[in-house]
């Protein structure tokens, strides 16, 4: 059994620590609520795209334009992996890496030259480790990623997909389902597939200036750079969703692992009371004797 | 003499990839499409435009508010007027 110094001593330890989580809690819990109005005030504009490519969107269009292009075979692709520059968010990262390992096997075995890109100090280091070759190493995307910053990653992308160079875009980010429950997943940007969707069915006679076509190339770049967008904010809400999460269990298990220390440190108290008791009695019954 | 349509109010939404910068009722709206500005009243033909970058003014109930705007469109129907853009901050 410990002496009831060195229980003591951990306890004291302990509650440092919980300290530490506790206030990380808090941080990522406030952090998580205004990137969770970043995320629902990304939603409208994103609606509207999806409006308007739905409505003008013709299949023949395809052939005449290079960004929708729907190439018969892959060979080429990009995979884009989003993962966080800082740590202590439980699996976060490590869900999102295996992820990533998961796609990149996939593609490889259908035959797919991939290109990898990856995003987040977290991500960047373990493919070091693992001397995967990556495109690009980005660490410079904040918890507040902008619309500049989805235009960096995917602009050049985007002109190369659009020369032919690349078939495919696939990024593999933390979906945003709820502060608890952010799963990783696998987005497809480029190709771009034009949903069919219930705006269609809206039949009005639009002056169009200029043209419908053009409006149409124009509006599909944004479209574009707009999912973009949307993967960088749900990953970064996510992110602070499951530090918040891991930091909320931290705290919970160093409340847990107090209570049970200080527990054992009232019984190594007390034998330690009534030992020395047992020794006195002891010593003055010899003297006596 | 009035303008067919001056004073009454229609919907606006002004629409960035971060936000929506605005929502509300306008009587009139000066849009700076790709080439030149566009005036809008309430019981516009529906249409859908290319934007410039430059000056949107709206004009509400409650006085005049002024956005810079710089790419995007603008989409019309059934009083129905949203000014989407790719960069758009209120000056």
């Amino acid at each position: 059994m410990m002496k009831a110094q060195d229980i003591r001593r951990r306890i004291r330890s302990v509650q440092n620590t919980r300290q530490i989580t506790r206030t990380m809690e808090m941080v990522a819990a406030s952090k998580l609520r205004r990137a969770q109005a970043r995320v629902q005030g990304a939603r409208p504009y994103a609606a509207k795209l999806s409006e308007v490519i739905a409505r003008l969107f013709v299949p023949d269009l395809a052939e005449r334009h290079a960004i929708l292009r729907q190439p018969e075979e892959i060979r080429n692709s990009a995979l884009v992996l989003l993962t966080s520059n800082r740590g202590l968010a439980g699996g976060f990262n490590v869900n999102l890496i295996r992820h990533a390992r998961f796609t990149l096997d996939e593609l490889r075995e259908a035959g797919v030259e991939v290109e990898f890109h990856v995003i987040g100090k977290k991500g960047i280091r373990f493919f070091r480790y693992r001397r995967e070759p990556m495109a690009t190493e980005r660490q410079d995307i904040s918890d507040r990623p902008t619309m500049e910053d989805a235009r960096s990653i995917i602009d050049p992308l985007l002109a190369r997909f659009e020369s032919g160079e690349l078939d495919a875009v696939d990024v593999v980010y933390a979906q945003f389902k709820s502060a608890i429950s952010t799963p990783p997943a696998r987005m497809r940007i480029l190709p771009v597939e034009p949903s069919r969707g219930p705006e269609a069915a809206r039949p009005l006679d639009y002056i169009f200036e200029p043209s419908s076509e053009e409006i149409l190339t124009f509006v599909l770049p944004l479209y574009v750079r707009n999912a973009a967008y949307r993967v960088l904010v749900e990953t970064a809400a996510a992110e602070q969703g499951a530090r918040r999460t891991a930091m909320k269990n931290a705290t919970d298990n160093a409340d847990e692992l107090i209570r049970t220390l200080t527990l054992q440190y009232n019984k190594a108290r007390q034998a330690q009371i009534t030992r020395e008791l047992t020794e006195i009695t002891g010593g003055s019954e010899a003297l006596r004797g | 003499m009035a303008v067919p349509g001056s004073g009454r109010p229609f919907t606006l939404s002004v629409i960035s990839p971060e936000r929506k910068l605005f929502e509300g009722e306008a009587k009139f709206v000066v849009v700076p499409a790709f080439d030149g500005e566009l005036g809008i009243l309430y019981g516009h033909a529906p249409l859908m435009a290319l934007l410039g970058s430059g000056a949107l003014r709206v004009e509400t109930t409650a006085g005049t508010r002024r956005f810079r705007v710089s790419g995007g469109f603008v989409q019309i129907a059934d009083n129905e007027v949203a000014v989407v853009s790719e960069r758009a901050e209120e000056a």
